[in-house]
This record gives structure tokens, sequence and C-alpha cells, in this order.
């Protein structure tokens, strides 16, 4: 009786050691891409209008706050993190940016965007000095800028009369590519860059691989974490500068919706939820896979109520695609 | 069974002193803390020391005592579990519409709840399947669950607010027994069982040691999997129960009835004492912590603090608890995701 249940998860551990073939990470790897370009063809064949200038326009513009918000908690996600509050973030800044607008004019989204990387940064060294895991701190701060903009608000949208201040963002570069998504492509190759020429590339590796000995090798995990934190608070800010231009208000809620497809666009991406793999290209990736997805459910007849539904399998599908499983044998 | 009795063996009879004085403090701060901050709301206070504002504390608690329940077996396992929102939502609409109401021509009374707490059970099946089958993180796989049950739920509400007109469920809001409504009583019932299975059942007792250790468990031969599983179908139980009770609150179901109760349950369980990496706390640990939010809370508004906050000091609350659960193991400790 005991031989076999013993044999049981020796076998298990050993499994899980070896990892997956390769062929197969690196199908695993392009994935995004090909579901992409897999989405973007059924969903002209259900809808030959869809593949027009207009509506790509369209699919691409309400891509923008999205792809931002993946991109910034993706650098959390590698660190080997999560940062939740991103989307409470985002509402509670487009009520800063509504209620600040008539005082700081045209700086607002610069001081807006200042304030919630200040605020990630809070975030981040509560994570990083009281060692509290990051999802327990981001769960606690999500409940608190909601209660916040709530509080602040009064529990309403903030209208917005001078639009001025973010009427660049609803033009268009070259009459066709929306500037919001221009500057989201902007903040990523920026991101990518900045992380290729310095030495941070290799420090948030090491840290979302392996922290103890990243630590011992004398990276500045600390640092690195709390980075990450204020880049993910800034990004937050951004895409609510870009949700304000769209809908000329603020909102404690406008945003609280985004969560979930930002989690999603991160994971579809391929990026790893144990950390150390990944990139915020595959975010992007991740977050036009999302839309299309939200675009394209309604064209091919299937109620919205599904969107959910899907969300929440692709969520767990792609985790335990990508899930790093060599490294943690107990899944808590 | 020759392996498991001589363990179960020593679990009872070596007995220590020493360590057991530490916990017994340890246990003793939430009930004390809870004791002051009643005194000190008292005191505040003219309205919050009548006895109607004892009964609206009481009611006020009772569904987050049973989602606590729930959630404090899936923590003592040192996972986490966000599905509530969704297992609510399901259950609640699912209730709604199986016991007389507005939208069908249903009337199956007891037999509509205990159907309603099933989806629920079987979405926290899900959750714990995928847990253990694709080693997805826990709070990744109910995070994916709970949307599934709000999709669910969306798709069963279908535009039109399902009203019910049952007697029965109405009358567990209303109807008081000793000064308490049966929503009230129902949850002390749910931590009686909760506390029965968690101290007495195998179940309980291997939820405590997987939290604690679970190599050491699996090394022993126990197959841990099974358990996971069933701990996360228990919780999604109460979930459903939390889910129908709030339906029979509002007299409709609701796709958003579970709407924060994840957060204000770990909250809950986290100030009770129960420890987020596991192995430690229990029901009634969490039922004092359920009080004493709840308390706080209450005493807040009486007060004249804006009711807006209330997700602030929950929020401030878990994230000071849980910096105070693990001060003292800081130094050990260096690496937290």
């Amino acid at each position: 009786m005991s031989t076999p249940v013993l044999a049981t998860p020796a076998a298990d551990v050993g499994h899980a050691d070896k990892g997956g073939p390769t062929l197969g990470q690196r199908l695993t790897s392009f994935m995004p891409l090909i579901a992409l370009v897999a989405l973007l063809a059924a969903l002209s064949i259900a809808d030959p209008d869809f593949l027009t200038q207009r509506s790509l326009t369209a699919v691409v513009r309400t891509s923008a706050p999205l792809v931002v918000l993946a991109v910034g908690a993706t650098l959390v996600v590698l660190c080997g993190g999560i940062d939740l509050s991103i989307a409470a973030l985002t509402s509670l800044s487009t009520v800063f940016f509504a209620l600040w607008l008539p005082d700081l004019g045209g700086l607002t989204t610069l001081a807006v965007i200042a304030a919630t990387a200040c605020i990630g940064a809070v975030q981040g060294l509560t994570h990083v000095l009281l060692r509290i895991p990051s999802f327990i701190v981001t769960l606690g701060g999500m409940s608190i800028f909601s209660a916040v903009a709530l509080v602040i608000s009064d529990a309403g949208p903030v209208r917005i009369t001078d639009r001025a201040a973010t009427e660049w963002l609803t033009l268009y570069v070259g009459g066709y590519v929306p500037m919001a998504f221009v500057v989201a492509v902007i903040v990523v190759a920026a991101i990518a860059l900045v992380l290729r020429l310095t030495p941070i590339q290799s420090w948030i590796t090491a840290t979302g691989y392996s922290e103890p000995a990243a630590r011992l090798a004398g990276t500045p995990v600390d640092l690195v974490k709390v980075a990450a934190f204020t880049v993910s608070g800034a990004c937050a800010g951004l895409a609510s500068v870009m949700l304000v231009s769209r809908n000329f208000s603020g909102s404690p809620t406008m945003a609280d919706n985004l969560l979930l497809p930002a989690v999603a666009a991160i994971v579809v991406g391929g990026t790893a939820i144990t950390g150390g793999h990944g990139s915020v290209w595959r975010s992007l990736v991740g977050a036009l896979v999302i839309t299309l997805l939200r675009v394209g459910l309604p064209i091919v007849g299937v109620p919205s109520a599904w969107e959910q539904i899907l969300y929440g399998a692709i969520i767990v599908a792609a985790v335990a695609l990508t899930l790093d499983r060599s490294k943690v044998l107990i899944i808590k | 069974m020759t392996l498991t009795s001589p363990a179960e063996h020593v679990d009872t009879v070596v007995a220590r002193p020493q360590p057991r004085r530490g916990v017994s403090f340890r246990d003793a701060g939430p009930p004390i803390a809870l004791v002051v901050i009643f005194l000190a709301f008292s005191v505040l206070s003219d309205d919050f020391r009548t006895f109607t504002n004892v009964q609206n504390i009481m009611d006020t608690a009772a569904v987050l005592a049973v989602v606590t329940c729930g959630i404090t077996f899936v923590l003592m396992m040192g996972s986490i579990d966000l599905s509530a929102p969704g297992l609510m939502g399901a259950s609640a609409i699912a209730v709604a519409l199986l016991v007389a109401n507005n939208r069908n021509g249903n009337d199956l009374g007891l037999l509509g709840v205990l159907v309603a707490v099933a989806i629920a059970a079987a979405l926290g099946c899900l959750s714990g399947l995928a847990l253990v089958l694709l080693k997805v993180p826990s709070f990744m796989t109910t995070l994916g669950v709970s949307a599934v049950g709000l999709g669910l739920a969306t798709l069963m509400f279908n535009g039109v607010q399902p009203n019910i007109t049952d007697k029965m469920l109405a009358s567990w809001a209303v109807e008081r027994f000793l000064g308490f409504s049966y929503l009230t009583w129902i949850a002390v019932a749910c931590i009686l069982v909760g506390w029965l299975v968690q101290r007495y059942s195998r179940l309980g007792r291997y939820a405590y040691a997987i939290g604690g250790a679970e190599e050491v468990l699996s090394l022993s031969g126990i197959r841990v999997k099974p358990y996971k599983v069933a701990v996360f179908t228990m919780a999604g139980a109460f979930y459903g129960l939390a889910g129908v009770m709030v339906t029979s609150q509002l007299s409709a179901g609701l796709v958003q009835a579970g709407r924060g109760f994840d957060f204000q349950a770990i909250t809950a369980a986290v100030v009770g004492g129960t420890l987020l990496t596991g192995g430690r706390g229990g029901v009634l640990h969490s039922t004092v912590g359920v009080l004493l939010v709840t308390v706080v809370i209450n005493g807040l508004v009486q007060i004249g603090v804006s009711p807006y906050w209330q997700g602030g000091v929950q929020g401030l609350i878990v994230v000071v608890a849980v910096a105070a659960a693990v001060l003292p193991q800081r130094r050990r400790n260096q690496v937290v995701k």
C-alpha cells in the first residue's frame, strides 16, 4: 500500500524536473503571434468587412490603454511578483486627472503620471521592506485606491470641460494610425530599449528566475523590484490619460474591468507567471490578441456574457502552458 | 492504516507546554483587540452601544462569516482563493431562478438552495482540479474560475433581474430567533460545521498539514492532491451558501452579489490570525477576524466616517496584519514573491 503511494510523488517530481521538449517550447514561444494571425484570419472570414482600414484603426485605438497597462505590469511579473492594483490605480488617476485639470492645465498629464509612479513606488517599498507578498500588497492597494477614488469623486463621474489637454491623444499619425496606439508602442519600445542597453535586463531576469542566487550575485534585487512597481504605476497613470481622452470624464470605476484583460494579455503573451521568462513585446502582442477577442466575439455572434468565461479559461490555459515547472515543485 | 495511526497518536500525546503558551498568547491577540475596539466605539458613539446596532453587526457579519469559513481552509493549506465573487454571483442567480420567482415557474424551495450550493461547489472543484492537474498557482486558477462564474451568472441573468417570491428564502433575512435573524444562525451553524471539520475530520487535519509541510506529507505517502481538490470544493460550497444568503437579503438575484467578498474574507481571516503561508489559524480565529472587521467598519460609520472609506480601511488592515504576522520571521524569509 505504501510503496506505490511513495512512488507516485517521486515520479511526478522527476517528470517536472525535466521540463518540456525544446520543440514544444519553441512552438509555445511563437504561440502569441500565431494566435494573433489566426484570430485576424478567422475574423476576416467571419466578416469580410473586418479587414478594412477603419475597423483595424478602431481595434488598435481600443487596445492602447490595455497595452500600456499590460506592459507596465509585465515588469512586475518578470520579477516574479504580480500587480493586481493596476486597474484600480488607473480608475483613481482618471479622477485625479479630472480634478487637477482646471488648476494644472497642460501639466496635468505629467502630474498624474508622476503621482501614480510615486504610488507604485510606495507599493514596491511596502512589498520589499515589510516582506509582504506582492499580491497581498497590491490587493490591499486595489481596495485603498478604489476607496480614495470614491471619496474624492463623491462616487460619481467627474466631467472634463477643457478637452484641449487630451486632444493630442485623439489625433491620427499620417491620417491612419491613432496617436494613442503610437504612444503605447513608443512606451513599449522605450522600456525594451532601456532594458536592452542597461544591465537592468539581466537584473530583472536574474531576480525572476532565482531570487536567492541573484541576491548572492550582488544584484540590487530590492531596487529592481521597487523600480518595476514604479514603472507599473506610471503606466497606469498614462493609461488613465488615454481613457480620459476617449471618455471626457474621470470616474472611480472607469478602468476596474481592465484588470482581467491586462493579466490575460500578459499570460497570453507568454510571460511566465513564475517570473524570469518573457518580454514587454510579448505583452503588446498579448494585448492585441485580447482586444481582437473582445471586438471579435460579437462579430462571430457570441453573446458578450461569454467574454468573462473566455477570459477565465484563457488565463488558466495560458498560465498552464507557460509556467516554469522546474522551478516550483510545490504549487500553492 | 498502520502508517497513519502512530502519527496521529504522536500528534495527540506529545504536549509541548513551551510553544503552546506562545501560541495561546498569539491566539489571544485578536479577541482582546475585538473587545478593546468594541469598548472604544461604545464610548465614542451613543448609537453604537445599542442592542439594535449589535443585531445589525451580527446580521452584516453573517454572510462574511460563511465566506470566511470556506476561505480559511484554503488559506490553511497555504493557497489563496479569489473565486468568491464569481461563485457567489453564480449561486445567487441560480437560486433566484430555482425558487419561486418572477422569471419562471420553478418552485423548488430548499432543493433549489441545494442545487445552487452544488453549482458553486462544482466551480470550486474546478479550481482545485486546475491547481493539482495543470499545476497552475491557485491565485490564478481561482481568478480564472471567478471570471467563469461571473460569466455563467451573466448568462443566467439574461438581462432581466430575477426577484424571489419564495416565502422560505425571504424569511431567512427577516424572521428572528432569540433576537438574531435566521441568517445569523445559519452562519453560526456554518462556523460550527467548519470547526468540527477542521478539528475532527481527516480533511481538516490534512489541510493544516499541507500548509505546514506539504513535502513531508507527500513523502510520508499521503496523497495530497485529492485533499486539495476537496478543500477547494468545500470552500466553493460555503461561497455558494453565502450567495444564497445575499439573495435572501436582497430578495433578488444579482450578478454582483459577491463583489468584494474575496478580499473581505482574506482580510478577516488574516486579522483573525491565519497565516497566508499556511499551517496556522482556523475557523474560530477567522470568526473573531470577521467580527473585528465588521465592528471596525460599523463603528467608523457610526462616528461619522464616510462609508466609501470602507474598502480603504480594509486594505490598510490587511497590509498591517500581514506585516505584523511576518515581522518575527523577517530575517528568515529573504525571498518574498
